[in-house]
């Protein structure tokens, strides 16, 4: 008999604003089940009540006909709930095995020392029992691969104390934002493992491929409304974007412009000859102005690396890399002012000043002179504000308070403020909804179309493929070609991808 | 409510302590003469703080704003005991405030050291080569020119506005200019922009085209200038410079910034707040001295009263 | 915070419903021995003729002691006491002065502005304790010196010792160290001479340890006992005779030597021209010597 676990009535109000109204969720155990919606839509606010992290002004939940009270962390926890957040609060001092014992009470022997071999072999246990790949229990958590540091979590979840209730839902939030697509692949394996224990399982994501493929079931949330409601057997994509954004989304790329190179007369703006740095080598292309240079490749193959070789971060110590026929600049503030604009991965810890309103952040890169023009700098984030449909409550509300998308979009109105010649984009959509995914697109097809060149690195291959004329493939920060994207299928890349590595192949067979 | 004490908590405070002060001292505290004098007794302190701000709203500080100011103050004395003229004297004790912020600066900008534990090792360095230039002697007397010990006791008559005999003192004015100056360079300027969005985010700064490094060196040259002309305001106010006497400005400034902090809105640092803070520990200490309360107990209530303004603020944030 | 405020306003109206003389301590130096002995003597004296003391440490800190001048002129005591350098607090001296306020220093140093200074001789203390050195090594051989010159007080015995030693042409000073003197001077005073020992193996090769004050003879001493050189016969003496320093010299060992202050007369003697002073009485003296005592094995235990 599987748990059956019933969230009802959820309701949840900031003053006027109704954040979630009235939602209801039906777990099973044995099943995964979506939750998805828009930035906005009430995810967040879902997750923090039955985590016990946000008091809710209505919600009953049920767990096999049980009243739960659900008031702390401590009580969702009792419950057997557990949830992997989208920041992924390793501890990066500590080992492994530390990591994954957490939140328990740390073995001990000959009167108080730490048992360390005990520790570990109940951490790898516990890897083991989740099908994950084993780990070294003595690393330092912060040398973790993205992948690993899930995985850590997950295990770190999975424990627990021994006669204590085991875990009968696993919550996780967006849990691949941030890992590539065979790192992905790892995490789907020990969701399976997990699911056919009996766990139900809680699964927000915004990319509907993976939806599709791991999911049993799917809610959908638009305005803090339950919409929809579906087992995934009998539902297509286009009902859960229709759901979502409650009309139908034709195309997931905005169409792309005929070629440019000719329109803007062969201009060069970046070039790189036998190109090598500390962690990329043979680097061997040129972007025209209006072209689209997508950088492919498995995680962390040098595609962060190759961005901030013109953004002055990378030195060049072989061959001839150039922006707009001079050498590349030194630092961030001299490629910015050469026209260079930057979107970083990380939008929290590298993009935003989360304090600080859209203007300040927006406006970051192009103060001139010595007194700071306020009145000037307000009619342009005014501008930038319409223009990439920002909604906040004004120019000065902190950015930590706007949804995900919103955020991605104050960072593209910093590049966009001033018309870059050289875009420079790091997964620009992670985390981003469906709906702030399409308009951010478009901004990026119509500045190449107004003759901008692009470098877009990105985890996501139908992106990469949507969006990009030709695909740099790097494999360790090694560039071994570049792809026509015409006619390209997903599976083409990954082979490229994963090319003369033997190693690796065998391993691609099996996920593909 | 909660909104308003958050943000104005400290503001409030400074008025009660005011009221209490103006029901029990009725016949000596709201007058002009002793409103001048407070004036007068936190300018030092104010000056520090104020510049001590501009570092501070990169989340970084200078601990050793204490020992340039001694240090500027011996330069200056020492130059003076051999009898240079006062212009090159003042002149070489600002150079060396800034020279010690630049000092100061680089090791945080570019070597990349703690700014806790750069400016601690600074304020050993200073304060050594303030006892090794003075050879540990207290410089007075004859040795500091009269104009120079003038400068402290004197100030601009306020005759004309109605205050028969009293006058505003110059270290007042210096304090005032000094709020003027780092007020528009911190509200009105690109580079006060800049630091704002070092302290909101170093990393995203950088990335974003910012020279965090050519910033922070500034900051920290503008810090030790301050501390350099707290350090000729505290020798001319004792007309002696001593090696260790600027020692207690460091932890007074820092607190004040920090009063200060609980009244940004994001819990930043502004230049207008850390006067609010200067003011409630000048004014404390004003006012309880004419109470006749222990120095010590005044310094617990000091204390007491930093924690209690962090914590409102705190409190308020979370809720 | 309520009550705290409450107390506050307590003290407030306790301070306000005083009667009589109201007078104001202010000094820096207030963690010092030697001023907590004659602040003590004076409020005791204060207290028998029913007198309000406000006593002010200000931790170190001489501007703030001009501050805490200004704020009580502002509060019209009837007299200011000050223990600290008047050429440095003249700025307050001055504000005083005007209100027609008396100031008298305690131990501070002779200034115009000053009413009074009541104090020991220096002069003589440290003229008392180098001569006493230079006779017990019968003028000759090596001598280390502990002074403080930041301290003008302390200078002035440095100064005078300074000329005892070198009045006598066998007598030469190995080293004149400033000790650091955050941690009350003891331990570094310590260290310093445990680094002069090393430096100086030989027997014989430091007869004698002169220090300005109490601390730094306390530290040698230590020095000298750590290392097993108690038997070479080192003459140790200090200037104050502190009670630890009082028991040093009472057993008899390398410490010999120290003066001791009448703090407590000091006290008393500043009280007594602080009540002419406010009694309208001219005080001609800008100096008034309490007398001192050379402490030995014979009288340290009284």
């Amino acid at each position: 008999m599987p748990d059956i676990i019933k969230f009802s009535g959820l309701t949840k109000r900031y003053g006027a604003a109704c954040v979630l109204d009235d939602a209801s969720l039906l777990l099973v155990g044995g099943r995964v089940h979506a939750l998805m919606g828009e930035n906005g839509a009430g995810k967040s606010t879902l997750i923090k009540m039955i985590a016990g992290v946000l008091r809710p002004d209505q919600m009953t939940a049920r767990k096999n006909g049980q009243d739960l009270a659900l008031r702390s962390q401590a009580d969702a926890m009792a419950a057997g709930f557990r949830f992997i957040h989208q920041e992924m609060n390793i501890v990066p001092q500590l080992s492994v095995a530390e990591n994954i014992l957490l939140g328990l009470p740390t073995p001990t022997r000959w009167g108080g020392l730490v048992d360390w071999p005990e520790m570990a072999r109940r951490a790898a246990n516990a890897l083991h029992q989740l099908g994950a790949p084993a780990l070294n229990m003595r690393r330092a958590a912060g040398s973790l691969s993205p992948v690993e540091r899930m995985l850590v979590k997950l295990a770190a979840a999975f424990v627990s104390h021994e006669g204590a209730q085991a875990p009968c839902l696993y919550v996780l939030d967006e849990p691949t934002a941030v890992l590539s697509q065979t790192e992905a692949e790892a995490l789907f394996a020990v969701i399976a493992r997990l699911k056919s224990q009996g766990a139900a399982i809680l699964y927000v994501s915004h990319r509907l491929n993976e939806v599709m493929q791991i999911c049993d079931d799917v809610t959908v949330l638009r305005n803090g409304r339950a919409v929809m409601t579906a087992p995934l057997a009998n539902t297509s994509k286009d009902d859960i974007i229709l759901a979502m954004t409650g009309r139908a989304v034709d195309d997931a790329f905005p169409p792309r412009p005929k070629p440019v190179v000719w329109d803007f007369g062969d201009d060069v703006i970046c070039s790189a000859q036998y190109v090598a740095t500390k962690s990329l080598s043979d680097l061997n292309f040129t972007l025209r102005a209006g072209e689209i240079l997508g950088i492919g490749g498995l995680a962390a193959a040098g595609q962060t690396a190759l961005l901030r070789l013109f953004l002055g971060l990378e030195r060049p110590h072989k061959g001839m890399a150039k922006l707009m026929r001079t050498a590349v600049p030194q630092s961030p503030s001299a490629a910015w002012a050469r026209g260079v604009a930057y979107i970083p991965q990380e939008r929290r810890t590298e993009g935003l000043m989360m304090a600080m309103g859209t203007r300040p952040n927006a406006m970051l890169p192009h103060y001139k002179g010595i007194f700071a023009r306020l009145r000037n700098e307000r009619v342009q984030t005014a501008d930038l504000t319409a223009r990439l449909g920002i909604t906040a409550a004004g120019p000065e509300q902190p950015v930590w308070q706007l949804s995900g998308g919103n955020q991605q979009k104050v960072i593209f109105a910093r590049a966009l403020a001033q018309p870059p010649r050289l875009l420079l984009l790091d997964d620009p959509t992670r985390g981003v909804d469906v709906g702030a995914k399409y308009e951010i697109y478009s901004l990026i097809r119509a500045l190449s179309a107004k003759g901008c060149a692009v470098l877009l690195a990105s985890s996501d291959l139908p992106e990469l493929l949507g969006l990009s004329d030709r695909i740099l493939v790097l494999q360790s920060g090694r560039q071994t070609g570049i792809l026509k994207t015409d006619g390209l299928e997903p599976s083409d890349l990954l082979r490229a991808f994963y090319a003369a590595q033997p190693a690796a192949k065998s391993l691609i067979s099996e996920l593909i | 409510m909660i909104p308003v004490l958050r943000h104005l908590g400290t503001l409030i405070g400074l008025l009660v302590i005011m009221l209490f002060f103006a029901a029990q001292l009725p016949d000596t505290f709201l007058t002009p003469r002793n409103l001048i004098n407070i004036s007068q007794q936190i300018a030092m302190l104010a000056v520090v703080a104020f510049t001590m701000t501009v570092v501070m709203v990169m989340n970084d500080f200078d601990l050793s704003v204490g020992s340039t100011a001694s240090l500027a103050g011996i330069v200056a004395a020492v130059l003076f005991a051999m009898g240079v003229p006062i212009w090159v004297g003042v002149g070489a004790a600002l150079a060396a405030g800034i020279l010690g912020g630049l000092i100061n600066g680089a090791l945080v900008a570019f070597l990349g050291i703690l700014p806790f534990v750069a400016t601690l090792g600074t304020l050993t360095i200073f304060s050594g080569l303030a006892f090794f230039i003075s050879g540990g002697e207290t410089i007075f007397g004859r040795d500091i020119p009269k104009p120079f010990a003038e400068f402290a006791r004197s100030g601009v008559p306020l005759d004309g506005v109605g205050l028969e005999g009293a006058q505003l003192p110059y270290l007042t004015i210096v304090a005032i200019a000094t709020l003027a100056l780092v007020w528009v360079t911190l509200e009105h300027t690109v580079f006060g922009r800049k630091l704002y969005a070092i302290g909101g985010n170093t990393e995203a700064a950088r990335l974003a085209g910012i020279d965090v490094a050519r910033a922070r060196l500034a900051a920290f040259a503008i810090t030790g200038f301050g501390a350099a002309v707290a350090g000729l305001m505290y020798a001319s106010r004792v007309a002696s410079a001593n090696p260790t006497q600027g020692a207690g400005l460091m932890l007074d400034a820092i607190a004040a910034v920090f009063l200060g902090m609980t009244m940004g809105k994001q819990g930043e640092p502004r230049v207008l707040a850390t006067l609010v803070g200067v003011l409630i520990l000048g004014i404390l200490d004003n006012g309880l001295t004419q109470m006749q309360v222990d120095s010590y107990v005044r310094e617990m209530l000091v204390g007491s009263i930093v924690i209690a303004a962090v914590a409102i603020s705190s409190l308020g944030r979370r809720a | 915070m309520k009550n705290l405020i409450l107390s506050m306003a307590a003290l407030g109206i306790s301070a306000s419903a005083a009667l009589a003389q109201n007078v104001a301590i202010i000094t820096p130096f207030l963690a010092q021995p030697g001023t907590q002995a004659y602040v003590s003597a004076f409020e005791a004296e204060a207290k028998a003729k029913g007198w309000t003391v406000n006593v002010i440490d200000t931790a170190g800190d001489v501007a703030a002691v001009i501050s805490r001048i200004e704020d009580s002129v502002t509060q019209k005591v009837d007299a200011i006491v000050i223990n600290v350098d008047p050429a440095q607090v003249a700025a307050g001296l001055q504000t005083a002065a005007d209100a027609k306020i008396p100031v008298i220093g305690m131990d501070a140093g002779a200034d115009p502005l000053l009413v009074t200074n009541v104090t020991s001789n220096g002069y003589a203390m440290a003229a008392e304790t180098s001569v006493y050195v230079a006779n017990r090594i019968g003028g000759a051989g090596n001598v280390v010196m502990f002074v403080f010159d930041a301290f003008p007080p302390v200078q002035v015995r440095g100064a005078v010792a300074d000329a005892v030693f070198a009045n006598h042409p066998d007598i030469t000073v190995l080293d004149r160290v400033t000790p650091d003197v955050q941690d009350g001077g003891i331990a570094d005073s310590r260290a310093k001479m445990e680094a002069i020992l090393a430096a100086n193996p030989e027997p014989g090769s430091i007869k004698a340890v002169w220090a300005a004050w109490d601390q730094p003879a306390l530290g040698a001493l230590q020095a000298i006992e750590a290392a097993g050189r108690t038997g070479e016969g080192i003459v140790i003496t200090g200037i104050d005779a502190n009670p630890q320093a009082r028991e040093a010299i009472a057993a008899g060992g390398n410490f010999e030597a120290s003066m001791a202050q009448d703090f407590a007369g000091i006290g008393k003697a500043t009280f007594a021209a602080t009540a002419d002073a406010i009694a309208g009485k001219t005080i001609l003296s800008k100096v008034m010597y309490v007398p001192t005592v050379l402490i030995t094995a014979g009288n340290a235990a009284q």
